[in-house]
């Protein structure tokens, strides 16, 4: 057993790198034992690297991880498990059929010389657990009856019970109600009176000052600030997580609001988290969306192109009023869209090149009820050559092309159909550096030649660089509008925030 | 596509080696009766599994196609009788086939439930009402030779029931391998959300899938009726388990996104065959059930790894 007696978790100038990108650039903190320290930064900042490295789930490329002056050893998920960091991760992931108890007990279920189990004392120890952390459950509810915030505390509850000596917590706020998120901080308040250190992951600012000790800001992998609490304003945090350096910056046609209106979005709301959207979209406009984790970007752009249902409101695209529509819908229409979750719900893994590029449009390749496949491969060849896609042949499974390569069949494959208006959902997601401004250029070519576009984003820099409008989301609504060149960063996000 | 090439010459070999096998055995194998026999059994069998493999294909599956294959042959038997006319009774046969298909479609994708349970449950249904339809078995009262015909006649040498199966087939290897509709089943099968992403009303197709297998069963049941000169209850019972594993065993994936009507061919010659062979070779019955059982097991396995190492 190591000794989790400890005052502070030092971590060393810890540096990590994917092919393309410095995830973490020589980082530093110290988590004080009984304290809570927040860990801020925008997406792609490197909070999530952290994290997976303090868990095991990554290895660090360079720089030490400490115990006050002792080193540890982190190779994998189990390790970080035996020194007592435990992670408390946005979902829940606890059996629902299951009661309190034994999802806390899962991998450690109390029994007697015969393995059977003992519900008894199972139940004592749950309560003398709950006791110790000051949380009101019966052990004995089944989680699918509790509220979010109650399961989330079972979470909790269940990492710490035995030898927890940090706990991090990533976005544990994200599904609460304010009623919720004070019974949260409640419990957090116990956890620093056990003496256990905590690091707390969050973009919502106003969290912070009501729980943290300190806060240390990543931008770009890199270490910005670290402050007390009570040495730190909002806007000062604000300026170190943003201040972003903008890389290229594209020429945008000036009078492009001005062009006619090929999309109208108005009022419409969905089961998931669209409330009361409005918006209209003009020829080759770039109109972007930003928003935070769980702002609603995709749950819009997927209402809007007919995978969810709307609930409310209506669409006018060609003339035409839609208040009931399926994606074939909006594809007829001249719409396509281009997914953030490439292998979930892009590429077809049983299909070829060809066969993935041509999925939306195989009206256009039929001669009578026959696909015809001669055609259909020329079309294919050319957007290979176009787009350099590297492939022996256009033949080749998709599943063997390498994710970037598969990216560009993805967007062929609806360019080489009659396209009005295109949905990117974070288009630059998992694209490194090199390859990002060749996407955003392309954007803007495509834009150019009259396409409208939506660009869901999370990336302050495509953003910036391509939208003529800009409408923030939060919490499934638009919240404000900026005009491209009249908007500052820390404008957005304050924005997003609210 | 020279993987799908490739797993169906390895079932053609099998089949050939089986032939000759049994050739050698017992020269009754080729002999004009058995072969007729072997090819018309298996026209009912393929005639069916052409939908079944559209449905696989789509990552759905029908269960229910053995019970209305029953009721559908008491059906036609019925119908005829009274009204003394084929064309009454194929009507009756198809509204009823089409209605059921329409069923098993919509209860899949309105309420959304899972396929193997929805039609899990019409077997049950259908197995219940074909009772409440009448309690006795219905025989050929009509006489009419036409229908005798259907099942049991000859058309230049050739069994009936394969002229039809031979009639309908080349429809399906083109649906399924040369037209649009062929590719969004498979992509259906492959990733659901990839193909509504893509345009694709996922639902429309998979009602269509239902109703086009439930007619099939249709076509295979008159022709069972036929043969049988019967209408029975239970004349069908455990087809649905022949049909999907036949599927199966011809290369078509459980878990969708790839289907080939050839392959599902040689897997129900290979099974017929088998089953014909363990006649001829004098083995108690119960292995007709038993070989298959574990042919079905190594064929999905040595799929399973042959697609790990090519992928």
């Amino acid at each position: 057993m190591v000794n989790i007696n400890f005052k502070e978790l030092n971590i060393e100038s810890v540096s990590k790198s994917f092919p393309g990108v410095q995830a973490l650039d020589n980082v530093s903190m110290k988590i004080s034992a009984g304290k809570v320290h927040a860990l801020m930064g925008e997406n792609g900042a490197g909070k999530s690297t952290l994290i997976k490295i303090l868990a095991g789930a990554y290895s660090k490329d360079t720089g030490n991880i400490l115990f006050d002056q002792n080193k540890l050893n982190i190779r994998n998920p189990n390790d970080s498990l035996n020194y007592g960091i435990k992670v408390v991760y946005q979902e829940i992931s606890l059996i629902s059929e299951f009661s309190v108890a034994e999802n806390i007990f899962l991998d450690n279920f109390p029994t007697n010389s015969l393995g059977v189990m003992n519900w008894n004392k199972l139940y004592k120890d749950t309560e003398e657990l709950f006791n110790r952390v000051g949380f009101n459950l019966n052990p004995k509810s089944k989680i699918s009856d509790l509220s979010i915030s109650q399961q989330q505390m079972v979470e909790i509850a269940r990492a710490v019970f035995k030898n927890a000596s940090v706990v991090i917590m990533d976005e544990p706020t994200s599904s609460l109600t304010p009623n919720e998120i004070e019974k949260l901080f409640t419990v957090i308040k116990n956890l620093k009176q056990n003496n256990i250190a905590i690091l707390y992951v969050t973009h919502k600012i106003d969290e912070i000052f009501k729980i943290a000790d300190e806060v240390t800001v990543l931008r770009d992998g890199q270490h910005i600030s670290n402050k007390l609490i009570s040495e730190t304003n909002e806007e000062l945090i604000i300026k170190d997580m943003v201040g972003r350096t903008v890389n290229a910056t594209f020429e945008r046609p000036k009078d492009i609001l001005s062009a006619k209106t090929v999309m109208k979005v108005e009022k419409i709301s969905s089961k998931n988290k669209i409330k009361n959207v409005s918006f209209d979209l003009h020829e080759g406009e770039i109109l972007g969306f930003f928003g935070l984790m769980g702002a609603g970007r995709t749950e819009l752009a997927k209402a809007v192109f007919g995978y969810d249902k709307i609930t409310e409101g209506q669409i006018e695209v060609n003339n035409n009023i839609y208040k009931s529509f399926n994606t074939s819908t909006m594809v007829n229409n001249g719409i396509g869209y281009i997914t953030e979750d490439r292998k979930g719900e892009g590429i077809v893994k049983d299909m070829n090149l060809r066969e993935n590029m041509s999925l939306p449009s195989l009206k256009i390749f039929e001669d009578l009820f026959i696909i015809n496949r001669k055609r259909e491969k020329k079309a294919a060849d050319e957007y290979i050559k176009k787009f350099s896609v590297k492939t022996p042949s256009s033949e080749r499974l998709i599943t063997l092309l390498s994710g970037g390569n598969q990216q560009k069949v993805l967007v062929s494959r609806w360019l080489i159909r009659e396209l009005k208006i295109i949905i990117l959902d974070e288009p630059t997601r998992g694209v490194d550096i090199g390859a990002k401004t060749e996407v955003l250029s392309l954007i803007n070519d495509l834009a150019k030649q009259g396409l409208s576009v939506l660009l869901m984003t999370s990336e302050m820099n495509d953003l910036l660089s391509l939208s003529d409008r800009i409408l923030v989301m939060a919490d499934g609504k638009i919240s404000k509008e900026f005009y491209r060149g009249k908007v500052t960063q820390e404008e957005i996000f304050k924005a997003s925030v609210n | 596509m020279k993987y799908f090439q490739t797993n169906e010459s390895i079932l053609f070999g099998l089949l050939v080696l089986l032939c000759i096998f049994l050739s050698f055995y017992n020269p009754q194998f080729y002999s004009i009766q058995n072969i007729h026999s072997i090819l018309r059994s298996s026209s009912t069998v393929m005639i069916v599994a052409f939908g079944m493999t559209i449905l696989l294909t789509s990552g759905e599956v029908d269960l229910s196609v053995g019970a209305l294959m029953s009721f559908v042959t008491v059906i036609v038997m019925d119908v005829i009788n009274i009204t003394g006319s084929i064309s009454l009774g194929l009507i009756a046969v198809f509204g009823f086939c089409l209605f059921i298909g329409l069923i098993n479609g919509l209860v899949r994708t309105v309420l959304n439930v899972n396929s193997l349970i929805a039609t899990l449950a019409m077997m049950l249904i259908l197995q219940g009402s074909v009772y409440v339809y009448s309690m006795a078995a219905i025989y050929n009262t009509h006489l009419i030779p036409l229908f005798s015909f259907i099942g049991q006649g000859f058309f230049l040498n050739i069994p009936m029931p394969v002229v039809i199966m031979l009639f309908i087939l080349p429809f399906f290897v083109v649906l399924l391998n040369y037209t649009r509709y062929g590719r969004y089943f498979s992509s259906i099968g492959s990733n659901p959300d990839a193909a509504k992403l893509s345009g694709i009303n996922n639902n429309r197709y998979k009602v269509i899938g239902f109703v086009i297998t439930s007619l099939l069963v249709g076509v295979s049941g008159v022709i069972l009726a036929s043969l049988m000169d019967t209408g029975q209850q239970g004349s069908a019972k455990g087809f649905e388990l022949i049909v999907i594993a036949a599927v199966l065993l011809g290369g078509t994936s459980f878990m969708g996104g790839k289907g080939t009507i050839i392959g599902t061919i040689l897997g129900i010659l290979i099974l017929k065959i088998i089953d014909n062979g363990i006649i001829l070779m004098r083995i108690p019955q119960e292995f007709q059930l038993i070989v298959p059982g574990f042919i079905l097991i190594l064929a999905v396995y040595f799929d399973g790894v042959r697609k790990k190492n090519s992928g």
